[in-house]
């Protein structure tokens, strides 16, 4: 670029002039071209994304490690205080453990009783946080697995307990997750044990309301949500969270997965649900055999066209 | 003009660009993955300010663009927006910064905190008009307050960690008068 030097600054100033009006132009450009064909050129900013950061990753892990140390060793302050809450804890947990337990036998045991068979397909992959989005006005993180992991656009994220997101954004190496507290995340969910179906509408907040609630009568703060499957987006029955209700009287959500330690996600294969694609078909008996001695060609065909006529289930012979 | 040697100018300039990588980099550390009740200050803008301001030579307008481009690539901007009016911006501060450095500190505090306001309050505009969803009016604005409050800091951390004094002593003075 062009840049007065020693002499001939009226001579330059109009050509740098000229460059900086073209910078602007091209970025206006992209920002247009972002707007018109924004597929392309999310495309081109994971790209991006999947050059630099990867990058730095050297830099990335031990610093949060760092930080996250930093962190803890607060905490030794009051680690007395906190064992003994852990030694409670641990005591409340021992009974709920016995009981889980034997919930998990009954539940293995009704299972097997009912003969369901549990969707062998979905398996996961997991990955490591990388970074988030750096902006406090989106929510979303980076996984450090990518399109050579096999992930695609769409599948559900979830820490170990709770749904926390779906993929949107796949590099060769890292992918984005769109996490369900974004302004733009709206997700299917089903509220237990009323089953209505809403839609979970994130809004920038840690609890995302609920949005499309047919009757909201029927659900009371401490019901269960999990995602309803509508639409073929998502698995059934992953787990998202709680109903409560927000300062403002809107029933909202208490998220299961821990958004405040993001670190370890899975990925679920989510694999394009089968969908019914046909109306169901006119259920008409097949042409039975006449009795007697056979008619006429032209005759035997109206014979058949009447018979549904009457009903076609009547079992007359 | 005063000419500082080629290597100390491309050294500065390096410098610059990898404080701004920094900067972006600590800024998507996934360290706080809960949203925000409130955005703290953008560093990088008021960083990017600073050094229009007082350094303009080190800064330039090429490299201005470089860096925000990328911060909006990485930071899930609309990419080019907020990289062309911080372009727009600096500028502005650019072709003024010799009457606004004669004017001491609080001239320029105010230069940059209208800049921040400036480039944010268009940003928010242009998404507006151009139907994209935008953030929530509230926390850009906290955004912006808490960037101009934090422009003193800054310029303090500058001057004792780089030496970016507000120098009036510089060459270029003695050129333009």
């Amino acid at each position: 670029m062009a840049r007065p030097r020693n002499s001939g600054e009226e001579f330059a100033r109009p050509i740098r002039r000229l460059l900086v009006g073209l910078l602007l132009l091209a970025l206006i450009a992209l920002f247009a071209l972002w707007r018109i064909d924004s597929p392309r050129v999310e495309r081109m900013r994971a790209e991006v994304t999947d050059r630099v950061l990867p990058s730095f990753d050297w830099a990335l892990v031990p610093v949060t490690g760092l930080v996250t140390m930093a962190s803890n060793f607060q905490s030794y302050a009051h680690l007395h205080e906190q064992n003994q809450q852990l030694r409670r804890e641990l005591q409340q947990m021992r009974a709920w453990r016995e009981a889980a337990l034997q919930l998990e036998q009954e539940n293995a045991k009704l299972l097997d009783l009912n003969n369901v068979r549990l969707d062998p397909r979905l398996t996961y992959i997991t990955g490591v946080v990388m970074a988030d989005s750096g902006s406090p006005f989106r929510q979303s993180v980076l996984l450090n697995v990518g399109a050579r992991d096999g992930v695609l656009d769409g599948w559900p994220a979830m820490d170990g307990i709770g749904l926390v997101g779906r993929i949107s954004g796949v590099g060769r190496a890292t992918s984005r997750i769109l996490l369900l507290t974004d302004t733009s995340s709206r997700i299917p969910v089903t509220i237990q044990p009323s089953g209505q179906r809403a839609i979970l509408a994130g809004d920038n907040t840690v609890y995302p309301p609920i949005d499309f609630l047919e009757n909201p009568d029927l659900v009371r703060p401490g019901d269960r949500v999990v995602s309803s499957g509508d639409g073929g987006m998502f698995p059934a029955d992953l787990l998202v969270g709680q109903v409560t209700m927000g300062a403002d009287g809107r029933l909202r959500i208490r998220l299961a997965a821990d958004y405040e330690r993001l670190e370890f996600l899975r990925v679920l294969r989510s694999h394009q649900a089968e969908t019914l694609d046909e109306n169901g078909r006119l259920i008409v008996p097949e042409p039975r055999e006449v009795f007697g001695p056979p008619a006429p060609a032209p005759e035997s065909l109206t014979l058949v066209d009447e018979t549904p006529e009457p009903g076609a289930e009547t079992p007359d012979g | 003009m005063a000419n500082p040697r080629p290597t100390t100018l491309w050294l500065g300039r390096l410098g610059v660009a990898a404080l701004a990588l920094v900067l972006i980099i600590a800024r998507l550390l996934p360290l706080d993955t809960l949203p925000p009740r409130w955005a703290g200050p953008d560093l990088l803008l008021a960083v990017v300010l600073l050094w229009t301001l007082r350094r303009p030579r080190l800064l330039p307008v090429w490299l201005v663009a470089g860096i925000v481009l990328l911060a909006d690539f990485l930071f899930q901007r609309p990419p080019g927006l907020v990289a062309a009016l911080t372009v727009i911006a600096t500028e502005m501060l650019r072709r003024r910064h010799q009457r606004l450095r004669a004017g001491g500190f609080a001239t320029e505090w105010i230069a940059a905190g209208l800049a921040v306001v400036g480039i944010l309050a268009s940003a928010q505009l242009v998404m507006l008009i151009a139907v994209i969803p935008t953030p929530p009016a509230s926390l850009v604005a906290s955004q912006a307050l808490a960037t101009a409050l934090a422009y003193p800091i800054i310029a303090f951390v500058a001057r004792w960690l780089f030496g970016v004094a507000r120098n009036p002593t510089d060459t270029r003075r003695r050129i333009s008068a």
